[in-house]
């Protein structure tokens, strides 16, 4: 709160316009209702340093070009195949033909099976791994640590053809398990990273504690330190969530049948056949993107939380 | 004395007693805990990339191989075809600075914490939510011909420019490579963010007090200190820009026109699952791997000289 004052103190003095100072956030908390100090507020702004109504002016217009192409989904999912061509019309035929031209409901299922698993996976071999990577000295343990952490590098398109033929020799192609496999694996090394990082943090006392209670370590790691990991297994599994719903080439290629392919592989199969109207490809869009959207919506402070660790550890 | 302390002894003598028992129950845990983490990336993502490199110096179909040896890369590097893939992956990584600049700026924006500022966050973060299919389909509409380009260069008087952008391997690749940078802004504007975040405000009423003007604080300041971010953020554009866009392209172009928007990874697709030459496919994914491998180690080498 330091911090404030002296701000408010710049403020006052107009020592240097704007630059870090902060309108008027700090006077406006002494207004008594929270909605007029929120009207204030921007009053204030309006009022105040011209270049932070250019920010504001700048920002409205980046967010108008992030947001344009939720606006152009929803606006043409909502016309007929000629009413687009046209460029004008509301209809909802292009909503009703898109249950016919794709199992929309049954990929839906897919996918979520596909994530769940997978994720499922995920979480269980990168907390387990974790927890060792971070809490059960031995030795060995730094070589095994640095060859799960370095498959983080792989990308997967060098590995996608030997991963397919091999697969394909054990005849799991066009079967929930092979995608569920892939994916788990894939995403394994970065979680097993961030639960490492997350365990490291744990104090060594609790280990300690549950040892003296007669706990093994694997009771330990289920009691004790799985259930403590709940900020990072959230982080995981949102993360993972919002990249194996939205895969392409996993699905593409071991998902081939319209009854066991996710979502996201039903509509690039929708949008490269190239005889379905573009309403109903909108729709199709839509629906993809709804669950990853709500997700997001959700659980954003989880996101920033992963992307970010990469910068700090 | 107080009784915790003492606890605290026998617990520790109770630990000295059965270190030795301990210690082999701890070395049992580890390697059964840590099982099942590495025989799943094992298995899937360490064999097959010994696999990748052993196939790359084979003539395969996915069936049938047959050992060729070293050459099959002298083969591949003496293919114009590859030279030209590569040139569209080397355009793609003209556009890094692009995608990592313009997220700088929206950050600076953001964290002059304006009216709004937080929903101004959320909504520029958001389409790091939607998938590439999802972006590429609505790109493919934005960039044709009636789209929304179009419109727009009509609009600012250069109507004589419009064209189906798509239809050019030069316009197209420039329209893949504009999705890209639009898709990265999420992201690298969040990592800019955190950096902002942390940097002692303290550090600007100084500068404030010395009478710096805004731009050159932010030059001379903010700059220097988001170091790590800028490698961070560096790392993750050119990885993103060389191994996720496959979807984009996949809806966007089909590497098309003419090779014009096919990148490395998305050769590597064709070689294999277009054209049937298994062997090539491994190969590229080969060259790809090393590739990041590469600036992955500059980037660790780079990160290490600083401590």
């Amino acid at each position: 709160m330091i911090t404030g004052d002296f701000q408010e103190k710049v403020d006052g003095a107009e020592a240097c316009p704007g630059s870090v100072t902060d309108g008027g956030r700090f006077t406006s908390k002494l207004e008594s209702s929270e909605q007029r100090a929120w009207l204030g507020r921007f009053v204030r702004e309006v009022r105040g340093d011209p270049i932070r109504i250019v920010v504001f002016v700048f920002l409205l217009l980046t967010t108008f070009v992030m947001l344009y192409p939720f606006y152009f989904m929803i606006r043409n999912s909502f016309m007929s195949s000629s009413q687009y061509f046209a460029g004008q019309g509301f209809s909802t035929q292009s909503w009703t033909q898109l249950f016919s031209a794709l199992p929309v409901w049954r990929e839906m299922l897919n996918s979520t099976l596909i994530c769940a698993a997978s994720i499922a996976v995920i979480v269980l071999c990168s907390t387990m791994a974790g927890f060792t990577f971070a809490k059960l000295a031995f030795r060995g343990r730094g070589f095994a640590f640095v060859a799960v952490i370095g498959c983080m590098m792989i990308p997967v398109q060098s590995i996608i053809i030997p991963e397919y033929v091999n697969l394909a020799h054990f005849g799991l192609i066009n079967n929930y398990l092979s995608a569920i496999l892939v994916y788990g694996a894939l995403g394994t090394p970065f979680a097993t990273f961030l639960m490492t990082a997350y365990f490291r943090g744990l104090p060594e006392e609790v280990i300690e504690a549950g040892l003296c209670d007669g706990l093994t370590y694997g009771r330990i790691y289920w009691r004790i330190a799985l259930p403590m990991a709940r900020p990072a297994l959230v982080t995981v599994v949102v993360l993972q969530f919002i990249q194996i719903w939205d895969d392409l080439l996993v699905g593409l290629l071991f998902l081939q049948e319209p009854t066991n392919r996710t979502i996201t592989v039903g509509l690039a199969a929708l949008s490269s056949g190239r005889v379905v109207s573009i309403p109903i490809l909108m729709a199709g869009a839509i629906m993809s993107a709804l669950p990853a959207i709500a997700v997001y919506l959700v659980f954003q402070r989880y996101l920033i939380a992963g992307l970010t660790l990469g910068v700090s550890k | 004395m107080d009784p915790n302390s003492e606890l605290g002894t026998t617990r520790r003598r109770h630990l000295r007693l059965e270190r030795g028992q301990l210690d082999s129950e701890r070395v049992r845990a580890g390697l059964l805990l840590m099982l099942p983490a590495a025989l799943v990336v094992g298995v899937l993502v360490a064999i097959p990339i010994f696999q990748a490199i052993y196939y790359s110096m084979t003539n395969w179909n996915g069936i049938t191989s047959q050992w060729v040896g070293p050459s099959t890369y002298m083969t591949l590097f003496r293919n114009p075809t590859f030279w030209r893939v590569l040139e569209n992956n080397g355009l793609l990584l003209i556009s890094v600075p692009v995608a990592i600049l313009i997220p700088l700026g929206i950050a600076a924006m953001i964290n002059q914490r304006v009216w709004g500022w937080k929903i101004f966050r959320s909504l520029i973060f958001l389409p790091t939510a939607i998938s590439w299919v999802v972006i590429g389909m609505v790109a493919v509409r934005i960039f044709a011909d009636p789209g929304a380009v179009n419109s727009l260069l009509r609009a600012v008087g250069l109507g004589f420019l419009h064209r189906d952008f798509l239809a050019q391997p030069a316009t197209a690749i420039l329209a893949v490579a504009l999705t890209f940078v639009w898709s990265m802004i999420g992201t690298n504007t969040i990592i800019f963010l955190t950096g902002m975040s942390t940097i002692d405000p303290a550090i600007f009423e100084a500068a404030a007090i010395d009478g710096a003007a805004r731009w050159s604080t932010f030059i001379r300041i903010t700059i220097p200190l988001l170091k790590r971010y800028f490698q961070f953020s560096f790392v993750l554009t050119v990885i993103t820009a060389f191994t996720a866009l496959f979807s984009l392209i996949f809806i966007m172009t089909g590497g098309g026109p003419d090779y014009g928007t096919t990148t490395l990874e998305f050769f590597i697709y064709q070689q294999a699952f277009s054209v049937g030459d298994f062997g090539t496919g491994a190969m590229i994914g080969v060259v790809l791997f090393v590739l990041l491998f590469g600036i992955s180690i500059v980037q660790l080498r780079l990160l290490r000289g600083e401590h």
